[in-house]
């Protein structure tokens, strides 16, 4: 009884959203929405496709995961560096939080001119938008660790590396983590718009072209794809978080029960 | 009777090569922008070996700066600290300390036998007798059945035997502690100094114990140093000349118990009211 | 002139050292920068390398112009009226987009949020919806919309409702439930309940959302007005650079950087303005 009350919860809302928007198309075809049953074979007909997968797909979400990998280590590595040092903090900060402040897709352009329209490119429009998440994040992760840590640390003679290992990063973990997941979405944001520009490939050039070339069905097909990998994404990072994180969650579960 | 004290503004303090801590004419004075603050004016005494030391004194007598100072973790303005013969200039390695936040002090993330086990895994002791390390301090602070579990599921107490537990594991030759038990309730507050007593007996290793709690310095010490209100220097060194074997009972219902009790309490009264020894007046 | 040290708070263990009043210096002997100080320095090196980079040659003159010709570039800007124009087309979009995505969450939030059964019919499609990244809809904004300002308020409204929505939920989710027990016991009507409890539960979550959605809304209309070429900085951005205007696209890319930063220190100082009258629980819950 409880399994059938949770899947109607689950499930019971989309249906019926899925419900009226077959009702809203069933008359005569409108332009802009294609019906529920259009949509699904289009999807399979456009992504299901070897390839697409292979000539789109798979190497748009491989630029993705190089940009992001790169991002988060060198986010990390100088967040360590920057944050460990008080003055390295006080020199950097204003400069940072500009960077910050700044729409990551406005250094398309920019990148565009200076390294070219190729793979790099695109690679490096992902870096250089999602590397300011996990850095600010890196700082204020480490800079915000409680004293009484740093000062165990150093009673016990702690230093150096081990201690980034055994104390600092994992101190720092919950915040660091946070940056990620920004990371991660303006990742996905990113790979699409570098698509957009001057490229011949991709999953955002393929959407694109669709839309150009009024193919309506396929478009939208192309918004449930990114709207998939979206989801995806965000699932994975979650079940990463959960298990990195797993102390910070049952600390947290005690602190609030107390 | 009078306890036997010393007079003066110093500590008691041992011949050369026979103290294992060593504190002499120590002085912290903080800079701020509201010009300079002294903390400690002049702190001498030495410690021997095998020795259990209280640190007493009125709020804001610079307890934790002195302990600080002691453990290498803050550099003094002048004097200096001596272990073994050797000066400190940081945290020495045969030195352990036990904070008084257990909660910040032990590391979240790592299981409690994990976080037992670091500091020996960072100085380079090999896996085998990290272990037994590990195993023999857990067993001796009563700990031997939760080694897997995260310090935030234990109770205060048990996280504060967890952190003595890495102490002692670490086999220092000297164990500070500051005010260790204050975030305790009562109830395990007893448990936990029959503990240190215990350990103290058993490992032979000297502590040096930083409390507010008279009745706990006089409990707990062979010797008791009173400290003055801010600039701190020593208002007296007292030796406590109960029975080696004490009991929460027991020895806190002898007579000579509320003597020393009542002794201390007023010293640290006189020391509120901003008393200070006679030496120490001449300055 | 000496002074005792302040006594002790019991309970909370601060580091050792004078009371809250003074300032610490650093111990050592060695004269320290003040950090205000050290940031100016670090803006002045930064924009001393970006000069230097192009005229020694270190990186294409063409393509990456010394900071001296962009920040004149930019001076130049302040004077014309056009690129005023740009920043209040970008700066309306920001500003509609972000309202009205305001208001729609938090009534939605609120309704949701407060009724259990709506809560949990609506978790599935909401945690769905979410991660859908909003370029998704560019190619329906440019169909729908075409190159109008429309098309952009399409993306900074879908964008902004999520961040603000979940943390309207949250807010919600955080009402104390004894506070609301005992407003119902009294007879509170639910326009009454809300106003007197679960609002100033939820503010300090919907200036959080308010917050991150006020950054989100800039990104999102620039990218709108960059991609699609609706009206705005972002527009002039990518018009400057396919006109070889380097200089000046670098200037606007600045100025829009500069936006971004005004509103965030605004938008901080709005936070703590209307939240000094809430010292209540704060939680800023992962976007």
């Amino acid at each position: 009884m409880r399994i059938l009350k949770n899947t109607l919860y689950l499930v019971g809302l989309p249906i019926l959203l899925l419900a009226l928007w077959a009702l809203a198309t069933s008359g005569a075809p409108n332009f802009f929405v294609p019906t529920p049953a259009t949509l699904a074979t289009t999807f399979g007909e456009v992504w299901f496709d070897a390839d697409r997968l292979l000539d789109d797909v798979l190497p748009s979400l491989g630029r993705l995961a190089a940009g992001v990998l790169a991002a988060i280590v060198l986010g990390v590595v100088l967040g360590l560096l920057v944050g460990m040092n008080r003055t390295l903090r006080a020199l950097t900060e204003p400069v940072f939080e500009f960077f910050r402040a700044l729409p990551p897709p406005v250094l398309v352009p920019v990148l565009m001119l200076l390294v070219g329209t190729n793979d790099a490119m695109k690679v490096a429009v992902i870096v250089s938008g999602c590397v300011w998440p996990v850095l600010l994040n890196t700082i204020e992760g480490v800079r915000s660790i409680d004293p009484v840590q740093n000062e165990t640390s150093r009673s016990y003679g702690i230093h150096g590396l081990p201690r980034i290992r055994y104390q600092v990063l994992p101190s720092a973990a919950p915040t660091i983590m946070a940056g990620v997941r920004q990371c991660l979405s303006i990742g996905l944001i990113l790979m699409v718009i570098s698509e957009m520009f001057a490229a011949s490939s991709g999953l955002g050039f393929t959407i694109v072209q669709f839309q150009r070339s009024f193919a309506i069905p396929e478009m939208w097909s192309g918004i449930v794809m990114l709207g998939l990998i979206g989801v995806a994404l965000s699932f994975i990072f979650q079940s990463a978080e959960r298990r990195v994180l797993r102390w910070y969650h049952g600390l947290k579960e005690v602190e609030n029960a107390a | 009777m009078q306890p036997e004290t010393t007079a003066g503004h110093a500590g008691r303090t041992l011949p050369e090569g026979q103290a294992l801590l060593s504190v002499r004419g120590l002085k912290k004075v903080y800079k701020t922008d509201a010009g300079d603050i002294e903390a400690v004016r002049n702190l001498t005494f030495d410690l021997g070996r095998n020795e259990l030391a209280c640190l007493v004194g009125p709020s804001g007598s610079g307890k934790t700066t002195l302990l600080k100072c002691i453990s290498g973790l803050l550099a003094s303005t002048e004097g200096e600290v001596r272990l073994d013969g050797q000066k400190v200039t940081g945290p020495p390695k045969k030195m352990a300390v036990v904070f008084q936040e257990y909660g910040r002090s032990l590391f979240p993330w790592l299981r409690v036998a994990d976080n037992v086990e670091l500091p020996l895994k960072n100085a380079g002791v090999p896996k085998d007798e990290r272990r037994k390390l590990v195993a023999d301090a857990l067993e001796a602070v009563g700990l031997a059945h939760v080694p897997k579990s995260y310090p935030w599921q234990l109770s205060g107490g048990m996280q504060q035997r967890v952190a003595i537990a890495r102490a002692i594991a670490y086999q220092p030759e000297v164990l500070l502690m500051d005010e260790p038990f204050a975030a305790v309730d009562a109830q395990t507050r007893a448990d936990l100094e029959d503990l240190i007593r215990r350990i103290h007996r058993d490992l032979g290793v000297t502590v040096l114990f930083v409390t507010h709690d008279i009745d706990e310095s006089v409990y707990l010490g062979e010797r008791v140093i009173i400290l003055s209100s801010s600039p701190t220097v020593v208002q007296e060194d007292l030796v406590i000349d109960l029975p080696d074997v004490r009991d929460q009972l027991e020895t806190r219902a002898l007579p000579r118990f509320t003597e020393l009790r009542h002794h201390v309490y007023e010293q640290i009264q006189r020391a509120k009211k901003g008393h200070r020894p006679e030496a120490a007046l001449q300055k | 002139m000496t002074q005792t040290v302040a006594a002790k708070t019991p309970g909370r263990r601060a580091e050792p050292g004078p009371g809250k009043g003074a300032k610490r210096r650093s111990g050592s002997a060695r004269k320290r920068l003040s950090d205000p100080l050290l940031g100016l320095l670090g803006v002045v090196a930064f924009l001393a390398v970006w000069e230097l980079l192009p005229r020694l040659g270190l990186a294409p003159q063409k393509y990456l112009p010394p900071a001296s010709e962009v920040l004149a570039a930019l001076v130049r800007d302040f004077g014309l009226a056009d690129f005023w124009k740009a920043v209040g087309e970008t700066m309306a979009a920001w500003a509609i987009g972000l309202a009205v995505a305001v208001v729609l969450a938090t009534v939605l939030g609120l309704v949701i949020g407060m009724s259990q059964f709506l809560r949990r019919a609506t978790y599935s499609t909401v945690e769905f919806l979410r991660p859908i990244p909003s370029v998704a809809l560019i190619p329906l904004a440019v169909l729908l919309f075409g190159v109008k300002m429309e098309s952009t308020l399409m993306l900074v409204i879908y964008a902004c409702f999520w961040q603000v929505l979940i943390q309207v939920l949250y807010g919600v989710a955080d009402v104390d439930n004894v506070a609301m027990n005992t407003a119902r016991s009294y007879g509170f009507s639910t326009a009454q309940r809300v106003r007197d409890v679960v609002f100033p539960t939820m503010l300090p979550y919907l200036m959080t959302g308010i917050r991150l959605a006020a950054s989100v809304a800039l990104i999102l209309a620039i990218t709108a007005e960059l991609v699609i070429g609706s009206p705005g900085l972002g527009h002039e951005i990518s018009l400057a650079q396919s006109g070889g205007a380097i200089s000046g696209m670098y200037a606007l890319i600045l100025a829009t950087g500069l936006l971004g930063v005004a509103i965030n220190l605004a938008t901080r100082k709005v936070e703590k303005r209307v939240l000094s009258w809430h010292p209540s629980v704060r939680g800023e819950v992962a976007a």
